[in-house]
């Protein structure tokens, strides 16, 4: 197996310290507010903005957006398919690190 | 998002070049270790403080009833003594609690809190509530004001706690849990005044077991990846 099995997307250090992040929520089908995720890893929030559409579009994450103004909140959880596509990319490099 | 300023950063969001995957791998494992450590309700300083809070406040009940006879219980300063030990117990896990569930929405937010009402109604309800009825029947002084008090709360609690702990597979909850559970069996049988210190020492072991098995699985984790 080569880096090339990896999952491209997922292959980017913010991208993939978003995930990680998200899949240690304690439940599955909790969100985390982008704040708080913005905290968590030292992300700017451009930069956190624009990793997590990426990973939107691609279906392995969802935001939500509740209220309005000042008191608005965006909240960022794993989907089941981006669950799924990390276990994948832990088993692939793992796969990929035991074969060398 | 937030009103936050889109598109600033953009040229920044993808690393150029290479991304090693050994570099991958221990991002992936440090990212996870730190998130989980970041969400985790337990904190091993907050469990050592309440085990050592328990143990001076059931220290107190068993100093207050040493020496009764015949045996009338507690007095009351020292029921109030522990009620604000509790209270404090309470308040300071709150605080971690609501540190480690900042920003959290979703399906935890409603079972911990679903959890935390049938906690709050095993502590509240069961023992007072037998306690009632065991006096109504006749019971003496040593059982109502002595062995079921002390070692009641312990078994109902431990027993709901160790519940929740296992159907959402807690092995560090469910540990404690149980030991308190043993203590609260114990204290059930060595007379009405032991009872205090046997539940007392209970409680403290039973805080301490947490972070000791979050800590032994940690190992076993790691030694067995």
């Amino acid at each position: 197996m080569t880096a090339t099995a990896l999952d491209p997307l997922i292959h980017e250090p913010a991208r993939l310290r978003i995930l990680a992040t998200l899949a240690a929520l304690p439940e599955v089908g909790d969100s985390l507010s982008f704040t708080r995720l913005q905290q968590m890893l030292e992300l700017t929030a451009g930069n956190l903005i624009t990793h997590v559409r990426k990973l939107e579009d691609a279906g392995y994450l969802t935001s939500e957006k509740t209220g309005s103004g000042t008191s608005s909140r965006t909240s960022i959880g794993l989907t089941v398919h981006g669950r799924s596509a990390l276990k994948d990319y832990a088993a692939a490099l793992r796969d990929l690190l035991g074969g060398l | 998002m937030n009103g936050n300023p889109e598109g600033r950063q953009a040229a920044t969001a993808d690393t150029p070049g290479g991304f090693d995957p050994r570099e991958a791998a221990q991002l992936l494992e440090r990212t996870s270790r730190e998130a989980g450590r970041q969400f985790s309700l337990a904190s091993p300083l907050l469990n050592a403080l309440s085990g050592a809070v328990l143990l001076v406040a059931y220290g107190a009940l068993w100093l207050s009833v040493r020496g009764q006879s015949p045996y009338t219980g507690p007095n009351l300063g020292v029921i109030a003594l522990v009620y604000t030990a509790v209270a404090v117990v309470i308040a300071a896990s709150t605080k971690v609690y609501q540190r480690a569930m900042a920003g959290i929405s979703g399906t935890s937010v409603r079972l911990r809190a679903a959890e935390g009402v049938a906690i709050l109604v095993s502590f509240v309800g069961g023992s007072p509530v037998i306690q009632g009825a065991l006096k109504e029947y006749g019971a003496s002084a040593t059982i109502v004001y002595g062995v079921i008090p002390a070692a009641a709360p312990l078994i109902i609690v431990g027993t709901t706690a160790a519940g929740i702990a296992a159907t959402r597979e807690a092995w560090p909850l469910l540990a404690s849990s149980l030991t308190v559970v043993a203590a609260g069996i114990v204290a059930a049988f060595v007379g009405p005044v032991a009872a205090w210190l046997v539940a007392g020492i209970g409680l403290c072991i039973g805080m301490v077991v947490y972070p000791a098995t979050e800590v032994a699985l940690r190992r076993g984790l790691v030694a067995s990846a």
